[in-house]
């Protein structure tokens, strides 16, 4: 680099000048310059012989790389291309193969088998890490303890639809329309209060009298409300309706547990009973293969609360 | 700041007749522009860049979500700080270098208005929701045509300059100029070739379809780099280096052969914006190794530039302007380095969709267009005022502000995108993907605070030298005030 400064002196200017002082040196050009240049060109050359480069006419030069893959069980070699790397990737690259085997395991697996089997259910785990996070993670929440509120927990064993992998895999294929109606027109405040405070009484809190936890009883289990419709009789829940057990304090829309006192209790019951609840999740069948979907059954499975 | 009475004399008279000589004011009229952009469109850039780091920042309000603030941060440092520094100096080296005075005074005023209102059309459309959807043209199509008319102007404007000169010779940062403006106008034109819904629409169907209309997009969109952030910018280099250095450019020979190289290889390489999509595989080849041949000749102008400083090295210890523009030359060496590697397939399976590209780019933006541009504006507008800098102190105070804006920016996208590629690729020991897609967004959020924190850094650099700017000025018509009261006086004295 200091040459030039050296042979300063030695160097001649083009001879204009622009703007007063504006000139020019005519120094030759860096040697190291010129054989990088070279270089790439070398470069450029290797490149085009290797791989698809010029077109010419309607086709274009195949260079001398080639692939080698499949096509049912017979070998097939082409020119190096995009599409025939991904074939050949996804048959022999090691972690496509090791991928694959594990996936004709869980296929030909009964879920029992997969749930029992250390190997079966790591693996699951891993693959299933990607899936979830990718396609559930958004509501269930990472691990999946949902929201209070919006999203239900996936990792107690309290079930709206049913823990059993046969539920699972039905909940994942076709969805799940979660619905309870308002009561706004069918019941007054007061009987809203005495509902409130019969729900809460089976579900082990004290507070509120005899007679109004009777009146709500009533109102529960007759034609007034037509509550056990859905939730059974002592509000135990049924999840072929995706209606909640009342009666074991897991709570999925109100935070019951973290509440104030009695009052506030009441009113968080209360205000399910004016506004309803409706919830949907989507249907996964169109939108996941069928192994995908077995995966993410034994993963919801395990979570903490298969049945 | 503060010199002899005589030497003010002195300067100030060969300044009035340069002034005279020379269409100053129009020059004038960009570079104010160029450093009122420069501050919006920095700001608004880290302000996008807290955006990422904290999705809160943009208040659900849509106007100034990341999705429309993204072309008003690009267009206004682009086109707007980077368009206006070339318009400024463009037409002052081009008067100085043919010594002949701009073509027209009215057409050059045009095209200060037609360029600036077209920035000024294309923010406010943006933030509305109106966008072509391509990137770094999403001018929607009346625009367009407002900034090819402007265009042919200009190109007309500096064409016949050209012819005008009293040199034999056209200076070498002419032909970059030169062939900066030609290829702008082949590149806006043919990309932004539209059907428009109905002529009271604002919404347009691209002429081409699926991978061609990709292609074109990206001829258009590395060739914007190629030509108006490389090219005009090598031009601005080879006038206000050897200027500031008081020495001659290092070598003709050089600058022809890289010259040429330079703006026949651009043209073949924007396919490297598309390796692994449906492009042909041809195409693909051939956009990353013409992107390799590209390397040399784009040192040839970083060689150029830092060995016309050889012997004149301590320069860089007393004159904060020359660091600035030695920084942009080294920078500039460094992002045409990486940008052929980037464009290698292999690489790019790494780089690409990830922040590493975004870093890529601001190491050539913020470090080569925007170095250069603050150093050719420092040594510019002191002269177009015919006075001196207020405060050299304030210019060193911003060129560390830059550069460690710049390093903080570059290594935070280094270590953002190679991590969310390394990533998105990485297989776990049952050959699953071992991350999600939303766990390498929340390993991005580090790296996007410190890209913020050198975005703020940068900025307040240009708001010094805006303030800088601003006092030079204002000294500078109170100087020129001065003297007129004082001619005045003798005048009536005289007279009387």
């Amino acid at each position: 680099m200091s040459k030039p400064t050296e042979k300063k002196g030695a160097v001649q200017t083009t001879g204009h000048a622009w703007d007063g002082d504006l000139q020019e040196y005519n120094n030759p050009l860096p040697r190291w310059w010129l054989w990088g240049f070279y270089a790439t060109v070398v470069f450029a050359v290797v490149y085009w012989l290797m791989y698809p480069a010029w077109p010419v006419g309607n086709t274009f030069t195949k260079g001398f790389n080639t692939i080698t893959f499949e096509v049912d069980g017979e070998e097939r070699t082409t020119h190096w291309n995009t599409r025939a790397l991904l074939v050949r990737d996804m048959q022999s690259s090691p972690s496509a193969v090791r991928q694959r085997e594990f996936l004709e395991q869980i296929a030909a697996a009964s879920y029992e088998e997969i749930l029992t089997d250390a190997d079966k259910l790591a693996f699951v785990r891993s693959y299933a890490h990607g899936i979830y996070g990718d396609f559930c993670a958004a509501c269930h929440q990472v691990g999946g303890a949902g929201i209070v509120g919006l999203y239900p927990n996936l990792a107690n064993d309290d079930w709206l639809w049913g823990g059993t992998v046969e539920r699972i895999e039905e909940t994942l294929i076709q969805g799940r329309l979660g619905y309870m109606p308002s009561y706004r027109e069918t019941l007054n405040a007061d009987q809203m209060t005495d509902v409130a405070v019969y729900v809460l009484s089976i579900a082990g809190y004290e507070g509120g009298d005899a007679d109004a936890i009777g009146r709500g009883d009533r109102i529960f289990h007759g034609a007034e409300g037509g509550c056990f419709q859905c939730h059974n009789v002592g509000g135990v829940g049924r999840t072929s309706q995706g209606a909640p057990n009342l009666t074991n304090n897991i709570w999925q829309i109100i935070d019951v547990p973290n509440a104030a006192d009695h009052d506030a209790r009441v009113e968080l019951v209360k205000s399910v009973l004016r506004n309803g609840i409706q919830r949907q999740m989507p249907a996964f069948a169109d939108r996941l293969s069928p192994i995908e979907i077995k995966v993410l059954t034994a993963y919801v499975h395990q979570l903490g609360g298969g049945q | 700041m503060a010199h002899s009475t005589t030497m003010a004399g002195a300067h100030a008279a060969t300044g009035v007749a340069s002034a005279e000589q020379y269409n100053y004011e129009i020059i004038k009229k960009f570079a104010i522009m160029a450093l009122i952009w420069g501050v919006l469109g920095m700001s608004v850039g880290t302000y996008i860049a807290a955006q990422l780091a904290f999705p809160f920042l943009n208040f659900d309000i849509a106007e100034i979500s990341f999705g429309r603030f993204r072309p008003v941060h690009t267009t206004l440092v682009i086109f707007g700080f980077g368009g206006n520094a070339l318009f400024a100096t463009s037409y002052y080296v081009v008067q100085r270098t043919c010594q002949a005075r701009l073509y027209s005074d009215s057409l050059a005023t045009f095209t200060f208005w037609g360029w600036n209102i077209s920035i000024a059309l294309g923010v406010v459309t943006y933030m509305l929701g109106y966008t072509q959807g391509r990137e770094y043209a999403e001018f929607v199509w009346p625009i367009d045509i407002l900034i090819a008319v402007t265009w042919v102007v200009y190109f007309w404007v500096f064409l016949q300059t050209l012819l005008r000169r009293s040199q034999p010779h056209i200076y070498v940062a002419n032909w970059f100029y030169m062939a900066f403006i030609l290829a702008t106008a082949l590149l806006h034109i043919f990309n932004n070739l539209q059907v428009p819904v109905s002529l009271f629409s604002l919404e347009s169907y691209s002429l081409f379809s699926g991978v061609q209309d990709a292609m074109t997009q990206w001829w258009y969109g590395h060739n914007a780099v190629g030509f108006f952030l490389t090219a005009a910018f090598l031009g601005m280099m080879y006038y206000f280096v050897p200027k500031q250095a008081g020495r001659p450019i290092y070598s003709y020979r050089l600058s022809i052969i890289h010259f040429w190289a330079l703006v026949f290889l651009y043209m073949w390489v924007g396919a490297h914006h598309l390796h692994w999509t449906a492009l042909p595989d041809w195409v693909s080849t051939l956009a990353a190794t013409f992107s390799i041949l590209l390397l040399l000749p784009s040192w040839g102008g970083m060689i150029n530039g830092i060995m016309t400083l050889s012997g004149a090295w301590d320069k860089l210890r007393t004159d904060p302007i020359m660091l600035f523009l030695i920084t942009a030359l080294s920078f500039y060496g460094m992002s045409t380095f990486e940008g052929p590697m980037m464009s290698l397939k292999s690489v790019n399976a790494l780089s690409h969709y990830t922040d590493w590209t975004v870093g890529h780019v601001h190491s050539g933006a913020l470090g080569w267009v925007a170095m250069i541009s603050f150093g050719s504006l420092y040594h510019l507008i002191p002269r177009l005022w015919n006075t001196k800098l207020y405060s050299l102190k304030l210019v060193y105070v911003h060129f560390f502000l830059a550069t460690i804006g710049i390093v903080l920016y570059i290594t935070a996208m280094w270590v953002a995108g190679i991590g969310q590629g390394l990533m998105l690729r990485a297989f776990d020991e049952y050959g699953n993907l071992a991350y999600t897609f939303v766990e390498s967004v929340v390993f991005l959020h580090k790296p996007y605070v410190v890209r913020m924190i050198g975005g703020m850094f940068f900025v307040s650099g240009i708001v010094i030298m805006a303030y800088n700017i601003f006092m030079t000025i204002t000294a500078a018509r109170r100087e020129a005030a001065r003297a007129e009261a004082k001619i005045a006086a003798k005048m009536a004295g005289a007279a009387s």
